[in-house]
């Protein structure tokens, strides 16, 4: 914590203002997964060049690996000012204690600290990030879905030391309580302030060619403790059909499916779509119907479709955010006051095991009628 | 086969957002009227921990911070098998954010120390940050395996799977590790392994419980109070806006035939326009 002049003060007088010390720098950990760099990098600098021009400081971004190439350059052209590059064997698959030793070594450099630094609210950037925090003691928000730079007025008495006006914060904004509230949650108490963000929210610059960056390649110390977790094998799966975050359509079942035979129905309806899958509800996945990849909702995936079917799916909270930011929600639910029909677009109140078989139907004649449309 | 282990899995206290009472309209939870149950994802650290303690025999210890209620849980995880309780309460660890949360909870398994292995849930449904396990493994300066969904033990190691980005991997770590585990993590149902009697016995009588179930202060387990609570945190909520769910407006069909229903839906929305050609 920096140490201020902060007097414990009876009468309320103006806020003094107050600068953690910094040197401006937004610093995105860049992710990368067999020597591609992930899209959730490329929304970092987005969202970071925004941060850096209201701050006035640059954009670098850090990536490890080994021989990542042209790469690295598309950092540059997605807007980062300088790239730091930790070029060794030992990093070419992320694994969390030599990429923690690397990134702390590096940060630790720094005369003043960088200002921010951001990861990926992904499988990596959420075991690395808290890590990496817990290092140097600073906050760290988790998931966020906004970052704005703005002041911060902190009054609360019950922690003088901590009193006074600070510009320039990092505003990291996530839901909450099951996405109902939007929190703003900062720390400008302690530099670099840190976030993860989630992926598929923050918008990538237009890639620009022409820009100019600094390339710097940076020490690579591991320590033997580094390699107390070894990765053996990594598997991609090729999921038979389309992974639901991926899908236009997705046809979800509920407990109303009544089975998991159910699901047999819903996969005939998810066929007559050109990028399909079926989704699920938790109760669905506890009950052993169907497994977990399927799962919509605060603990599974949340879902973006461009079509979303929910069938005999009653809709509590925790799955209406996973699925409520969907383009079009069509409920089909036999009992009229189910909550999903509060974030549906759409309703049938019925029998799913009427209304699917006709949707089917009607949807196989549509395409006929299509078909037979494109040969007059 | 191995020595036996000395097992601890961290559990959380957390509001019931499924059960009605105490979940106002907008969403937000009121903590003194709302449900309170163990934060699911902990249920499969906890049958992580007691498959552990199956293999090698030991002790499996259930770890938890919160007020006084919070016992609670510990009960419960006893009940499902766990063999200790210890709950860490204290004013003074109100407000804390996941980096002092992570301070205290590491203080408490130094104080409950040896172990082999720490379980935690992957997050809490209450927070959903997937943070404090990381940072207690950053503070005890251990290997970690996050989203572990399946592991076995050979030897002093640990192999375990866990969830990457469409797809997984295998790794192997030394023991001691952390380990967070997933809910695709299924190896046996969750239930009660004691009789109800028995707990019963151990709610009736506090000599008892005391026994099986220890409270902890901060000068208990010689942590530093500045590093706790509102002082220990890096993070505030500056504030906290509702988000109107999107919706309300849903055109619900009722009532007439199965048929005509269906043909409007598809006549009103985009659907046919994702159709297989």
């Amino acid at each position: 914590m920096s140490n201020t002049d902060d007097k414990k003060t009876q009468q309320p007088e103006p806020l003094q203002e107050r600068i953690t010390p910094s040197n401006k720098e937004v610093i995105i950990i860049a992710e990368q997964s067999d020597g591609i760099i992930q899209p959730v990098t490329y929304e970092l600098l987005g969202a970071g060049r925004d941060l850096a021009n209201k701050l006035g400081g640059q954009l670098s971004c850090m990536v490890l690996g080994e021989s990542l190439g042209a790469e690295v350059q598309k950092l540059v052209t997605y807007g980062a000012d300088e790239v730091y590059v930790a070029d060794h064997p030992e990093l070419k698959n992320y694994r969390t204690l030599p990429y923690r030793r690397v990134i702390v070594d590096f940060l630790s450099t720094f005369e003043l600290p960088p200002h921010i630094v951001l990861l990926g609210s992904t499988t990596t950037g959420r075991d690395l990030a808290p890590r990496i925090a817990a290092h140097f003691e600073t906050g760290l928000t988790a998931d966020c879905t906004e970052l704005d730079i703005g002041p911060y007025e902190h009054t609360n008495k019950a922690d003088p030391e901590k009193l006074g006006l600070y510009p320039g914060c990092l505003y990291a904004i996530r839901p909450s309580f099951g996405e109902s509230l939007k929190a703003r949650i900062l720390g400008p108490w302690n530099n670099p302030q840190m976030a993860t963000t989630r992926p598929g929210v923050m918008i990538p610059l237009p890639p620009d060619e022409s820009r100019q960056g600094k390339i710097i390649p940076i020490a690579v110390n591991i320590q033997q403790e580094d390699f107390r977790l070894k990765v053996d094998e990594i598997v991609r799966e090729i999921t038979e059909g389309i992974s639901i975050t991926d899908a236009d359509v997705l046809i979800a079942g509920g407990y109303g499916v009544n089975g998991a035979e159910g699901f047999e129905l819903l996969k005939q309806l998810a066929d007559c779509f050109d990028n399909a899958s079926i989704a699920a509800s938790r109760k669905v996945v506890d009950a052993g119907w169907i497994p977990y990849k399927y799962q919509v909702g605060q603990t599974g995936k949340t879902v973006r479709p461009k079509i979303y079917f929910a069938c005999g799916i009653s809709g509590a909270i925790q799955h209406r955010v996973g699925m409520n930011k969907s383009g079009t929600i069509i409920a089909i639910n036999k009992d009229p006051d189910a909550p999903i029909f509060t974030v549906a677009d759409h309703g049938i109140v019925g029998d799913l095991y009427q209304v699917v078989p006709e949707l089917i139907k009607q949807l196989k004649g549509a395409n006929v009628t299509q078909e037979e449309k494109t040969l007059v | 086969m191995s020595k036996p282990f000395d097992i601890l899995v961290l559990i959380k206290q957390v509001p019931d957002q499924g059960a009605k009472a105490g979940i106002n309209p907008d969403g937000t939870i009121d903590r003194a009227k709302a449900k309170r149950m163990m934060n699911p994802f902990d249920r499969y650290a906890l049958q992580a921990a007691l498959h552990v303690k199956k293999l090698t025999g030991g002790t499996v210890k259930a770890l938890s911070m919160g007020p006084p209620p919070a016992a609670e849980i510990l009960l419960e995880a006893i009940e499902h098998g766990a063999d200790m309780g210890y709950l860490l309460s204290d004013r003074r660890l109100a407000a804390s954010d996941t980096l002092a949360t992570a301070y205290a909870l590491h203080k408490l398994i130094l104080h409950v120390s040896p172990f082999q292995m720490i379980f935690c849930g992957l997050q809490t449904t209450d927070g959903d940050t997937a943070q404090v396990g990381p940072q207690i493994a950053e503070r005890l300066n251990l290997p970690q395996i996050s989203y572990c969904e399946d592991f076995s033990l050979e030897g002093d190691q640990v192999k375990a799977r866990r969830v990457i980005e469409g797809g997984y991997q295998w790794v192997h770590a030394d023991l001691p590790c952390l380990m967070t585990v997933a809910n695709s993590y299924h190896p046996l149902e969750y239930k009660k392994i004691r009789g109800s009697q028995k707990v019963q016995h151990l709610v009736r009588n506090e000599n008892e419980k005391s026994k099986v179930i220890k409270t902890v202060t901060l000068d208990d387990i010689e942590a530093d109070p500045i590093l706790c609570g509102l002082k220990g945190s890096p993070t505030i909520v500056a504030r906290t806006d509702k988000v109107a769910e999107i919706g309300g407006s849903c055109k619900t069909r009722q009532g007439q035939s199965v048929d005509l229903m269906v043909k409007d839906v598809l006549e009103t929305t985009p659907v046919k326009e994702f159709l297989k050609l």
